[in-house]
Parts: C-alpha cells; sequence; structure tokens
C-alpha cells in the first residue's frame, strides 16, 4: 500500500503531508531527511531513493523489504510516495502523473487551499489508489467542489468568491500557491 | 481579535520569513480563541489553519475535540474542513475518537457527498472499536447505487479487517462478489484490497483464484492487471497447482504486453512465484532474465534500478543465468546513483561465490579508495573547496557528491565486503592471506566506523585458519609498527580497533615471529595512551605474553651475554607499563599491575643472578652447599621460565556455537540442590536480623565467612544440644538488642508477622536457576524488580541462604557504605511515612546496610560470639 504522500517544494518547506499509516517518529525529521536525500540528487538518476542514511527511516517487513521512496519532481516541487512492496514501483510513478495532471486540470477554477487534500483523496483512499482515470478523477473532484461552494453560498448569500475565502478575490490560485508555476507536467 | 483565513497566515508567513516562530505563536495563541467560539465558521477556519500548521509540524491534539465538532457540522463546506483535519491529525490513541461512532453512522446515512467524505475519512481514523461498530454499516454501503460510493466502501473494508479481523471471513465472500461488479472501478479496487489482505495470510484467499484468473485474462486494465499479478505472485508458493494454470497466460503477458510496468510485474512474479522451477520454467527464466538484463542495460535508469531489485530475487534459483550479466552488474556497482549502487550493492552480494568474490572485493575496496585519496586530503584543502563552491556561477544548484563520499554509503560498503567473505564461515574465501591483506586496506581507507568488525574478522580468521597464522603475524606486526592508525585513533573512522587484533594475534602466536622482542618497543611506546583502554589492556597482555615466548627462547639458548638484554627489556616494560597501574580504567590497571608484579619479580630475580662462573668462584669454600644448589639450579636465570607457562598450556582454539551447551551435567551433581539451603523454621524465628548480618559479614571477612555460614545452617540441626543456658542466653540479648534498636529510624520492629518476612525472601531467591538468571540481568531490571525505590538496594538484598553472594560482594568490596550511606538515609526515611505497611525488603535491607555502616562493629561482635557459643556446644 501507499504509506505517504508528500509534496514540498525546493526549499524543503511541506506543501502537503498525508500519512496513510503512522510513522513512530518524527514527521518533520523524515520529511526534512527525505527532501534533503531527494534535493542533493541530480536530474537523471532514477525516481527511486535510496541511501543508507535513509534506512533507519523506513519500516521492514518480515522478509527485509523495506518501504521504497517514490519521488518524481515537477517544477520546483517534489512529489513523493512512499510505498510497499505491494505497490508497483512503476506503477507509482505514472500514478504520481495521474497526480499531478489532476491538480493541473483544477487549476483554473478553484481557490481553496485545501484543494490539494481533496484531490489527493479522489486519488488514494486510506492508502490504497481508488481511482487512476484522470477525467474520473477531474470528474469527481469538480463535483464536489461546486458542492462544498453551494453549500457555502447557501450559508453566507452576500460573499462574492467561494470556499472559505471570503476576502480572496484576488487570490492566488491552489496551484498558484503550490509551485508558482506548473507548466512543466512533463518534467521528471 | 481579528479573523485570519488560511490564506492571511500564509500570507503572513511569507511576510514574516525572519521571525516565523514568533508569528505562528501568535497565529496559534488567535486560533485558540477561535475554536471555542460558538460561530462554525469562526471554528473551522481556525480547524484549516491549524491543520496547515500541523502539517508544518506544530501540534494540534489539544483541538481534536473542536475538530470533532466542525464534523458534525450539516455544512459540506465545513464538514469537509472537520474531516480533513481529522485525518490529518487523529491516531488510534485521539480519544474522542470514542465519541464518534454515532456521528459517523449518521454521516454514512446521508447525502452521496457525504457518505464519500466519511467514507474517506474512516479510512483513516478507524480504531478497532470503531470498525467493530461500524462494521455492518460499512457492509452494507457495498451495494450503494453508485459505484463511486462502492469503490470508496470496498477500500474501507481494507481497514476495518486490519482493525477487526473477526468480520474477515464475512468481508471476504462479499469482496468476492465485488469481483463481477458492474463498475470496473469497484473491481480495480476490490483487486487492491485483495492484493493488500493476501499478503498477511494468502491461504485464506486461494478461493478467489478462479475470479481472478478469469480477471487477468479478459481484463485490458493494466493498473489492475498488475495487482492480480502480483496477487498471484503471493498466492502460487501456497497452491503449486497455480503455477501450471498461470505460466501459459503470464509468458504470453511478458511477450505482448506494450507495458513495461505490467511486463516487470510479470517477470517478478515469475520469480517470486515460483514458476522458474522444473523444465517447464527454464525457457521462462531464461527470458526473465534476458529482459530483466535488457532494463539493466536500458538508458532509463528507473529500469535499471528495478531489474536489480528482481535479478537479486532471481539469483538463489538461477545464478547461472544472473552470473552472465556479470560485468555489466558490477559497472552498475559503480553507477553515480546511489540508489542504483546500492541495489547492485544487494545483487552483487548475492551472486558472490568462489571464482568472483576477489575482484568483486577488489572492486568495492577501489571505490573506497579513490574517494579516499580526495576526502583525506588536509582538511585545509576541502575546507578551502567549500569556500570556493558557494562563490562559483553554480552555485543556485548544490554540487553533487559522488556517493562514495557519503560516510553512510561507505559504512554499508565496508560492512558489504566483511560480510561477502565472511559468510558461510568464509564459503567463498580460497586465500586467507588475501583477505588478512583486504581487511587491513579496509582498516586504512573505510575511514567510517567500521574497525570492530574488521578486529573481529581479524581474530576470527586467525582463530580458525592455523594456515594462515604465520602470515597473519607477519602483517599485524607491520600494523602495529605503523603510526598512522595509532596517531588517529583518537578520531572518528580511524579504525583503530584493528590495533586491538593486531596486538592479540601477535601476543597469542608470537611463536610466529622472527624476533618477538622487537615488537616489544612497539606495544609499549607511550603513544599507546591514545588508543582505547580496552586495546590498551590487550596491549599491556600482548606485551606479557610475547616476552615469557621470548624469554623461554633467550633461556634455552642461554649465554650470560644475554643477561644484559634481557634486563634492559625487563627494565622497559617496568618502566612502560608503570604509568598504567594508576589507570582510571579498571581492566587496564588490573593488567598493569599485574604485569608490574610478575616483572618485578623477574627484574628481581636477575638481579639476584649471579653467572655461573662467578657463582663457581665464590662457592668454591662451601663446595657441597654450591654442588647440591647447583645441580638443582638451572644456568639461567629461573624466572624467564615464569611467564610463558601462564599462556601456553592450552592451545586457543574457536569454540563451537553449542559447546556449552552440549558439556554434559557431571554424574552427582544436582543442579536443583541447595547448596546453602534456607534456613529452618527455629533459626528464622530465633533471630531473622542476625541471620542477615552474618552473611554481610560472611562477606567481608573472607576468611571465616565459611563458618559463619555453617553456623547458620548448623544451628537447627544442633538444637537439642543447645543447652538450656544458651538458649535462655540466647532469647536475652536478642530481647536487649531490639530493646536498642526500638527507636533506630534503620529497624522496622516486627509488628509484621515474621512469614511477611521469609515469603519476601523465597521470592528473590527461590531455586538456584533463578539467581543465575540474576547474573546476567541488568542492574535495573532486578533493583526494579525487588524494590523501586533505592537504586542500589539489590546489592544489599542479600537473602538468608542465599547461594549468590556476589552482589553483596561488590558493595562491600567497593567499600561504597560510606558514600552511599547518606542516599539510603534519604530514600528509607522517604519511604517510612509513605508507605507505612508496605511489607519489608527495604527495610531489611537497610537495616543490614546500616550495619555495615556505623553500627557493624558491635553486630560483629556478637555474631562471633554467637558462633563461638555454639560451635564450642
Amino acid at each position: 500500500m501507499i504509506h505517504a504522500v508528500l509534496i514540498f517544494n525546493t526549499s524543503g518547506v511541506p506543501r502537503l503531508t498525508k500519512f496513510y499509516t503512522p510513522v513512530h517518529l518524527s514527521v518533520q525529521t523524515l520529511v526534512q531527511k527525505i527532501f534533503s536525500l531527494v534535493y542533493s540528487r541530480p536530474a537523471g538518476l532514477c525516481n527511486f531513493l535510496d541511501a543508507p542514511e535513509l534506512e533507519p527511516y523506513l519500516a521492514q517487513n518480515e522478509e527485509g523489504e523495506r518501504w521504497r521512496v517514490v519521488y518524481r519532481s515537477y517544477a520546483t516541487l517534489y512529489f513523493v510516495f512512499v510505498i510497499d512492496g505491494a505497490e508497483s514501483e512503476l506503477g507509482i510513478l505514472d500514478l504520481i502523473q495521474v497526480f499531478v495532471e489532476s491538480l493541473d486540470r483544477a487549476f483554473e477554477n478553484v481557490c481553496e487551499l485545501d484543494l490539494v487534500h481533496h484531490i489527493l483523496a479522489e486519488i488514494i483512499q486510506g492508502g490504497l489508489v481508488l481511482e487512476t482515470n484522470v477525467d474520473e478523477i477531474d470528474n469527481a473532484v469538480q463535483v464536489t467542489a461546486k458542492l462544498r461552494k453551494d453549500s457555502y453560498a447557501a450559508s453566507n448569500p452576500l460573499a462574492l468568491g467561494g470556499g472559505l475565502a471570503p476576502r480572496g478575490s484576488n487570490l492566488q490560485t491552489p496551484l498558484g500557491w503550490l509551485t508558482g508555476k506548473l507548466t512543466g507536467v512533463g518534467a521528471r | 481579535m481579528w479573523e485570519r483565513t488560511l490564506q492571511d497566515l500564509i500570507r503572513g508567513l511569507r511576510a514574516n520569513k525572519a521571525d516565523e516562530s514568533k508569528f505562528i505563536a501568535k497565529a496559534i495563541e488567535e486560533i485558540r480563541q477561535e475554536v471555542k467560539s460558538d460561530d462554525m465558521v469562526l471554528k473551522s477556519g481556525a480547524i484549516l489553519k491549524l491543520t496547515y500548521l500541523d502539517m508544518m509540524g506544530y501540534d494540534m491534539s489539544w483541538a481534536s475535540f473542536h475538530v470533532v465538532e466542525v464534523m458534525s457540522s450539516p455544512k459540506l463546506h465545513l464538514k469537509s474542513v472537520g474531516y480533513l483535519a481529522a485525518t490529518q491529525s487523529f491516531d488510534q490513541d485521539t480519544d474522542v475518537l470514542m465519541l464518534t461512532t454515532n456521528l459517523l453512522k449518521k454521516d454514512l446515512t446521508s447525502s452521496p457527498t457525504d457518505i464519500a467524505l466519511t467514507l474517506n475519512g474512516i479510512s483513516h481514523i478507524l480504531t478497532p472499536d470503531l470498525a467493530r461498530d461500524l462494521s455492518p454499516e460499512l457492509i452494507k454501503m457495498l451495494t450503494h447505487s453508485r459505484p463511486d460510493i462502492r469503490k470508496r466502501a470496498v477500500l474501507v473494508l481494507y481497514k476495518v479487517v486490519s482493525m477487526y479481523p473477526e468480520v474477515s471471513s464475512q468481508v471476504i465472500s462479499r469482496l468476492k462478489d465485488k469481483l463481477e461488479d458492474p463498475d470496473s472501478g469497484v473491481i480495480a479496487a476490490t483487486v487492491n484490497v485483495l492484493c493488500e489482505l493476501t499478503r498477511h495470510n494468502p491461504e485464506n484467499y486461494l478461493a478467489l483464484a478462479p475470479p481472478l484468473f478469469h480477471l487477468m485474462t479478459t481484463s485490458s486494465n493494466n493498473w489492475m492487471l498488475i495487482k492480480i499479478i502480483k496477487l498471484f505472485g503471493t498466492l502460487t508458493p501456497y497452491e503449486p497447482r497455480l503455477v501450471k494454470k498461470l505460466q501459459p497466460p503470464i509468458t504470453d503477458l511478458i511477450s505482448t504486453t506494450p507495458a513495461i510496468s505490467l511486463l516487470y510485474e510479470c517477470v517478478h512474479t515469475c520469480i517470486i512465484g515460483g514458476m522458474l522451477q522444473g523444465s517447464s520454467g527454464d525457457s521462462l527464466a531464461r527470458t526473465c532474465v534476458s529482459k530483466l538484463a535488457g532494463f539493466i542495460q536500458d538508458s532509463d535508469q528507473n529500469l535499471k534500478y528495478i531489474a536489480l531489485l528482481a535479478m537479486v530475487k532471481i539469483v538463489p534459483s538461477h545464478p547461472h543465468l544472473v552470473a552472465q550479466y556479470q560485468d555489466t552488474i558490477l559497472a552498475s556497482v559503480s553507477d553515480q546513483d546511489i540508489s542504483i549502487r546500492m541495489r547492485a550493492l544487494d545483487l552483487v552480494s548475492a551472486m558472490v561465490d568462489e571464482t568472483n568474490l576477489q575482484s568483486i572485493v577488489q572492486q568495492l575496496l577501489s571505490h573506497l579508495v579513490t574517494d579516499t585519496s580526495t576526502s583525506t586530503l588536509p582538511t585545509a584543502a576541502q575546507s578551502l573547496a567549500h569556500h570556493t563552491v558557494p562563490t562559483s556561477p553554480q552555485s543556485a544548484k548544490p554540487s553533487f557528491p559522488s556517493p562514495s563520499a557519503s560516510p553512510a554509503y561507505r559504512l554499508t560498503l565496508s560492512q558489504r565486503i566483511l560480510q561477502m567473505c565472511s559468510q558461510n564461515t568464509y564459503e567463498n574465501v580460497t586465500n586467507f592471506e588475501w583477505y588478512l591483506s583486504v581487511l587491513v586496506d579496509l582498516a586504512h581507507i573505510a575511514n567510517v566506523d567500521i574497525g570492530a568488525q574488521i578486529r573481529d574478522q581479524m581474530v576470527d580468521v586467525v582463530g580458525r585458519v592455523k594456515a594462515a597464522r604465520r602470515y597473519a603475524v607477519k602483517l599485524m606486526f607491520t600494523l602495529l609498527s605503523e603510526d598512522a592508525i595509532l596517531r588517529n585513533a583518537p578520531e572518528e573512522g580511524s579504525c583503530s580497533e584493528v590495533l586491538w587484533a593486531a596486538a592479540f594475534i601477535c601476543g597469542e602466536y608470537c611463536s610466529e615471529l622472527v624476533d618477538p622482542q622487537k615488537l616489544l618497543p612497539l606495544i609499549l611506546q607511550p603513544e599507546v595512551v591514545n588508543l582505547s583502554p580496552d586495546i590498551i589492556a590487550v596491549y599491556i597482555q600482548a606485551a606479557t605474553k610475547v616476552f615469557g615466548f621470548w624469554a623461554t627462547e633467550v633461556a634455552q639458548r642461554w649465554t650470560d651475554d644475554d643477561l644484559h638484554e634481557v634486563k634492559g627489556i625487563v627494565q622497559m616494560i617496568i618502566e612502560r607499563v608503570g604509568p598504567f597501574v594508576s589507570s582510571p580504567h579498571i581492566e587496564v590497571q588490573e593488567r598493569a599491575a599485574n604485569t608490574l608484579q610478575l616483572f618485578s619479580f623477574i627484574l628481581a630475580d636477575l638481579n639476584a643472578y649471579r653467572p655461573r662462573m662467578t657463582e663457581n668462584a665464590l662457592d668454591e669454600s662451601s663446595a657441597s652447599f654450591a654442588e647440591s644448589t647447583f645441580s638443582a639450579e638451572p644456568f639461567f636465570p629461573k624466572s624467564l621460565f615464569l611467564i610463558h607457562p601462564l599462556f601456553s598450556s592450552y592451545e586457543l582454539n574457536p569454540v563451537a556455537q553449542y559447546a556449552q551447551e552440549s558439556v554434559p551435567v557431571p554424574e552427582g551433581l544436582d543442579l536443583d540442590a541447595w547448596i546453602v539451603p534456607p534456613r529452618l523454621e527455629p533459626m528464622e524465628n530465633g533471630d531473622k536480623k542476625e541471620g542477615g548480618k552474618g552473611k554481610k559479614k560472611q562477606q567481608e571477612e573472607n576468611g571465616n565467612g565459611y563458618n559463619e555460614d555453617e553456623l547458620v545452617t548448623l544451628t537447627p540441626q544442633e538444637a537439642e544440644v543447645e543447652t538450656e543456658e544458651e538458649r535462655v542466653e540466647r532469647e536475652r540479648r536478642r530481647a536487649e538488642r531490639l530493646e536498642r534498636l526500638r527507636d533506630d529510624p534503620y529497624y522496622i520492629m516486627d509488628k509484621i508477622p515474621r512469614n511477611h518476612l521469609r515469603s519476601s525472601s523465597y521470592q528473590s531467591s527461590p531455586e538456584p536457576f533463578y539467581i543465575d538468571r540474576v547474573g546476567e540481568m541488568p542492574t535495573g531490571a532486578i533493583s526494579a524488580h525487588v524494590s523501586g525505590s533505592s537504586p542500589s538496594s539489590r546489592r544489599s538484598t542479600p537473602v538468608p541462604g542465599s547461594p549468590s553472594p556476589v552482589p553483596t560482594r561488590l558493595s562491600s568490596g567497593l567499600s561504597s557504605s560510606i558514600s552511599s550511606f547518606p542516599q539510603y538515609e534519604v530514600t528509607d526515611e522517604d519511604s517510612h511515612p509513605n508507605t507505612p505497611s508496605t511489607p519489608e525488603p527495604v527495610k531489611v535491607q537497610s537495616k543490614k546496610k546500616k550495619m555495615t555502616g556505623s553500627g557493624s562493629g558491635s553486630g560483629k561482635k556478637k555474631r562471633t560470639k554467637t558462633a563461638a557459643a555454639v560451635l564450642s556446644s
């Protein structure tokens, strides 16, 4: 299963941390460790992070198989998935791509800061993959976003914007906040 | 207080980069106010901000209750904030989860969006209790009309089963139905869940093989196919008949699928599912290995990585196939990517054998070497390099050091080298002289903290391989004569531990040395003091051994001209060992003291020695006397033979792992019999405390301790012999003492029935094997068991009749009574008012302690008197 999904920027600031399995150490330490290791890897290396320094942080099953850290970087963001042997390594690379494309689709018309979480919740639930089809994901995201917006509008009839941002007329979009720019989706 | 939204918070964070913690402290203070508000909007806004801060590492567990409040909001946009906060911050121990059962049940009957939100939330926050209470509702969700709800319900059941296994059989049968769901997404989710569940106990899921097999042959969804293939990889080891069935379709997939991820999973499943055995498996194995080899050579680093992963698993069964690609694999060990290096290292360790060990190890060593040449350059150059990097144009990007520079990697590499060579007791090593030189090289170049392991290997090899000893001793002599390691010993990564091995080997096998005495100045040079104490101790011991051997050699070809040299060396040893006598480390101190005494004796003997000629001349007058002595006296100083027999009586051999266990218990030895029987009832009643005192004294006065004990045990038997007078006398003394001690705070008067004491004493030392274990247990564990309050109580818990006096001897032997006595007062006085009726072990001990301390004099005297009285009667 997927044990964690992390997004952080090139300064190591976490943009999203989601742990599907509780870790018995400081989440911050783990994130910082992964960041420092990922950040020091030049482009062109593989997307799996293996390092002796990291091993003490990763759980191990009875057969000695450790969790694996799979990451991709897009523009100024790193997407990191921590998985175990039940997931396909290459499949997860595709899943990260699905996640990023779904974020990209939602780019246009939403302005909730917790949107990234909501999008992730349409792809992964409790560490298991829920949906891999970008259209389906996008559709579900749109529907629930609209429902949240309606719910907000119903209780704030005078508000102009949506979501939880009453004064958000010229707000950055979540992905603007997330990355600044997410045009280079094809990047590694 | 003005409300900020999350956006405001983030903007604020950006604006206050310099003083972030202060800004956040203020923000959290505001949030603390806002969550208490009755306004749900304000509350949820606060929770959302907290969730963001939680991600940054700020605790929000204090707000759990407010999170539940927000979760219970009927408005979707607020509710989803609550659920998000719950999934981010709740764990198994969050106590408010107990309050959520009804809320969750209610939300599960709400609108589809609410249900989806709830199911997603439950997947995170489920506890065993919640799983039990919610499982009926959650299972019911499997038949919801909307596929997106069914999908989520399927996934949530994985959590339910893992939290509450009682429902698993029910869930499995429902999941089996879901494999035929009209919605492909639901089927895929079901396969996902089954793939997870199967990993835990595959036997339970064998019945699912037929529908899964059907799916595998009909579906074109690669995501799902990957999972099904993975699932079969787990199942086949438990159902060998599946292998035959799966081989054709999987072989087919391998040759047809364009999706590399699926292809890889097929290959992987073939390997782990045991499909490569037998004649039919052979060609499949060849296909798999050639596919993987293709991946390793691919320019895509990811394929290289996973191929190495799978290769490791195929090596045990098909080493010959993998061996064809040895060169490619070895090249990967030098890859610039540490991830690939690590996996290649795994693979290389798995494929090592007699023929390739040397070349592989040599290559791994070269990794350490090339990099050491740069990293062990004077640190000045390094720091200079550090300074120049930021000013260079690429300063924006970090410089990427070679993986070999990372200490953690160097350590792993070094460990791997040792492990490869030593596996199965050096199965693959054909030339031990080579291996010993590898060990020495490694010690020089590793530059990480691996010295202890190298040391153990050296000693082990030399102990097990007799033929390598001569070479080893020569090599170790060189090692001891180099001053680089000795000089760097205090630094980390110096591997100075190998000097331990070097000194031990040279000392133990010094007969292999040509001029053993030349070693002495080396291992006794003053710089040795830089080494760690355990190494110094070995050095001193080695010096003694070397001298012992050399001295006998000299003695055998003795000429009086040797006297000068021998004397010189003995004096040198005395002089160099001398300072260690005052070493703060007990082991060094003891060895030094031993050595010093032995050599002082030798020196005295040497000084007393008169060369034969002179002796003859002198003794002419008393010829008869001289003759008799002369024939008995050897013609060399006798003391030259003093030391060698101390070490050479037995050959030092490696001991088999279970040797100790297989030593039979000698006939007539009953391990369960009391060595010192517990005292019998009359004595117990007669004088409990005296027994304790006697015990204590026994340890203090080694001489008559045994008598004392005998007295203690003999008394009851001789009770009939005790005259009336003596009995009266004893009673009188006892009453007297009780009177005297009544006001002594360290004595507890026997208001508690005697058998309290006895039972406690029986508990602490019931059987011999328990006491055996005491010896091995860490101190903390025992003292915690006997009495939590006083750390040193165990030492003074000599139970009457305890056959294990060692701890007691420790306390008195270290003359700790003075220094530790005040502590006792404190702890004891503390325990008095608080625990007036606690049973007594602690107090009995403190009494004894007291006796050893100030009041020991009288106690002792009395005891002796009793002893005398009883013995005389």
